[in-house]
């Protein structure tokens, strides 16, 4: 019998309450440990956890790659497989591996089984896939099915042959369906991260809204809180399910009616609705009470389907190779030239490599001078010392590296009119000062697609682990 | 008359930037009580236009949301290169709320 089979045989309905604990908004960084046993005392019905998101940037999902360490990614999911597994409640975990492409899921599975290996755990698993294939993509493009979600331009065939991984972003129908399977534990590629922990509950029939609006909140743990943190929190959806409350379960943390409703503006373009596979979220209507000084209720946020299912499709690209030189200078002279001095290097370096190194680029990131600012440098006041970080992109990691090292040269050496650092116009505080730093991708696609067929889009397969069982391996 | 000169940096209790999504900038301005959020929604200074000459971006590249359940006022910029993409200065959008620090009401 599976965890999911012993929450179905005497299933919690809407007329009691239904509790889920979010252990992570982001697992992998260092769970604490405290609040997820305090958690654990309140006999969840649904332990959730996510694992990633595109927050990180491109290089995750574009190299197939984790975002956390190896080490603490096996300590998280290891505390959170063993309080389910000893508790034999469901475990959901989606976004695997920090961008859901299948090579996440593919690392994440093989961290899982060697955790149930070591801790003796036996689970059977539901897999869930999110790699969009291709084809179906081009297909969709062509029938003018694929839309842009803002400022990046709409996609063309090529764009979708050079993407390494194109993930979608999966809603409640998958986990549902992974549910109906009756495992222990579910892994899912990308995912919505509302639909960890609002899949349970629409499944046993609690009304859509209040369950997705306690949802949107409890993934990111306890950052809806004052102070906000990465504790685990207890979503309690109470009889009848028009109302829920949070908890946090650090004692010092508080959800308060303010810093609740505060949550909806967090990474969030339009406070007031969350815009899911199957319709849309309004949090217009919803209200916040204090239960007590750190427990509080919400009640009011309506549900509307959606008469086309869409789904969020990511994709990323290689763009080339990265080598950085990293540098300092406070010299005077130096920081008044700034602008000059970059066209001059610029134009030695264009000197020396353009005969035998094409298609690189060069950025000067220059702190003390606005290098942070992606709009208005214009308030930034001459400052007495500045950080050059010169991003160099090339064809390949040696084209990389030497860009940067050329440039590094006649930075060093760039003679100006006034100068005064004749010894040298930067300090390093290391060498090699550079750095070959991997490759370089970028988001190329952030859409949305229409599907027709969404439970084929995102397949499931079961696996049964045996950790229980020790095989001798004896050669 | 008395005139006073009321800082945005000294009356808001949070003031922050982070992306929305890839493609968006989102600043949340949080105030701690009903008289300095009254006051900052009706300050020209928040306004879109001002903020877009502030930011040095197009006016309809930006929009300000006005969220009573929160106090807050919440600014959304597009981005003029997606997230992550070689060029930008600032993959989360954490410190985009510079400019605002000067701003008074």
């Amino acid at each position: 019998m599976t965890a999911v089979d012993r929450l179905f045989a005497n299933p919690p309905h809407a007329t009691d309450e239904l509790r889920i604990l979010a252990a992570s908004g982001q697992l992998g960084y260092g769970i604490p440990a405290e609040a997820l046993a305090q958690g654990l005392k309140r006999n969840p019905h649904l332990i959730g956890c996510d694992m990633g998101s595109v927050d990180p940037g491109p290089y995750y999902l574009g190299s197939g790659k984790m975002a956390t360490s190896e080490a603490i990614t096996i300590r998280d999911l290891t505390l959170v497989l063993k309080a389910a597994r000893n508790l034999d409640i469901p475990l959901i975990i989606g976004t695997a591996g920090t961008a859901g492409a299948e090579a996440h899921l593919q690392t994440t599975l093989e961290l899982i089984r060697t955790i149930a290996r070591n801790e003796r755990l036996d689970m059977k698993l539901a897999i869930i896939h999110a790699d969009i294939p291709r084809a179906l993509i081009k297909e969709m493009l062509h029938a003018g099915r694929i839309h842009t979600l803002g400022p990046i331009p709409l996609i063309d065939d090529a764009a979708i042959d050079r993407a390494t991984n194109i993930v979608g972003q999966m809603g409640q129908e998958a986990f549902i369906r992974a549910l109906e399977m009756r495992p222990d534990v579910i892994i899912a590629g990308r995912a919505c991260d509302t639909a960890i922990f609002s899949s349970l509950p629409v499944m046993l029939g609690y009304p859509v809204g209040p369950a997705v609006h306690m949802a949107k909140i409890i993934e990111c743990s306890s950052i809806c809180c004052t102070p906000g943190g990465r504790d685990a929190i207890l979503g309690t959806i109470e009889p009848g399910g028009e109302s829920f409350t949070l908890e946090s379960m650090n004692p010092l943390r508080a959800a308060t009616p303010l810093s609740v409703a505060a949550h909806s503006l967090y990474e969030q373009a339009d406070p007031f609705s969350v815009h899911e596979p199957d319709g849309v979220l309004r949090v217009d209507s919803a209200s916040y009470e204090a239960v007590n000084e750190r427990v509080t209720r919400v009640r009011g946020a309506v549900w509307q389907p959606a008469s086309q299912i869409t789904v969020k499709i990511e994709g990323a690209e290689r763009v080339g190779e990265r080598a950085i030189l990293c540098a300092g200078s406070s010299d005077p002279r130096v920081i008044e030239n700034l602008a000059l001095i970059e066209q001059g290097v610029r134009g030695n370096v264009a000197s020396i490599l353009n005969d035998f190194i094409t298609g690189y680029t060069i950025k000067f990131h220059i702190y003390g001078t606005g290098a942070t600012q992606i709009f208005s440098k214009s308030k930034f006041k001459k400052p007495s010392e500045i950080f050059f970080l010169v991003e160099c992109l090339a064809n390949n990691a040696d084209h990389a590296k030497a860009v940067a090292g050329v440039t590094k040269q006649y930075l060093l050496h760039h003679g100006f009119q006034g100068r005064l650092s004749t010894g040298g116009n930067i300090a390093f505080p290391f060498t090699p000062p550079e750095i070959n730093a991997g490759t370089a991708y970028r988001f190329s696609f952030y859409h949305v697609m229409e599907v027709d067929n969404i439970a084929e889009l995102f397949p499931i397969e079961i696996e049964q682990i045996r950790g229980n069982v020790q095989v001798a391996t004896h050669v | 008359m008395m005139k006073f000169i009321v800082r945005l940096i000294d009356v808001a209790s949070v003031i922050r930037s982070k992306n929305a999504g890839p493609l968006q900038i989102t600043l949340d301005i949080l105030f701690p009580d009903a008289t300095s959020y009254a006051l900052a929604c009706s300050s020209n200074a928040l306004k879109a236009s001002a903020l877009a000459e502030r930011y040095e971006v197009e006016p309809n590249s930006l929009s300000v949301i006005h969220y009573h359940p929160a106090r807050a006022i919440k600014v959304v910029i597009d981005r003029p290169l997606v997230a992550g993409t070689p060029g930008d200065s600032d993959v989360y959008g954490a410190q985009q709320h510079h400019p605002l620090l000067d701003i008074t009401l």
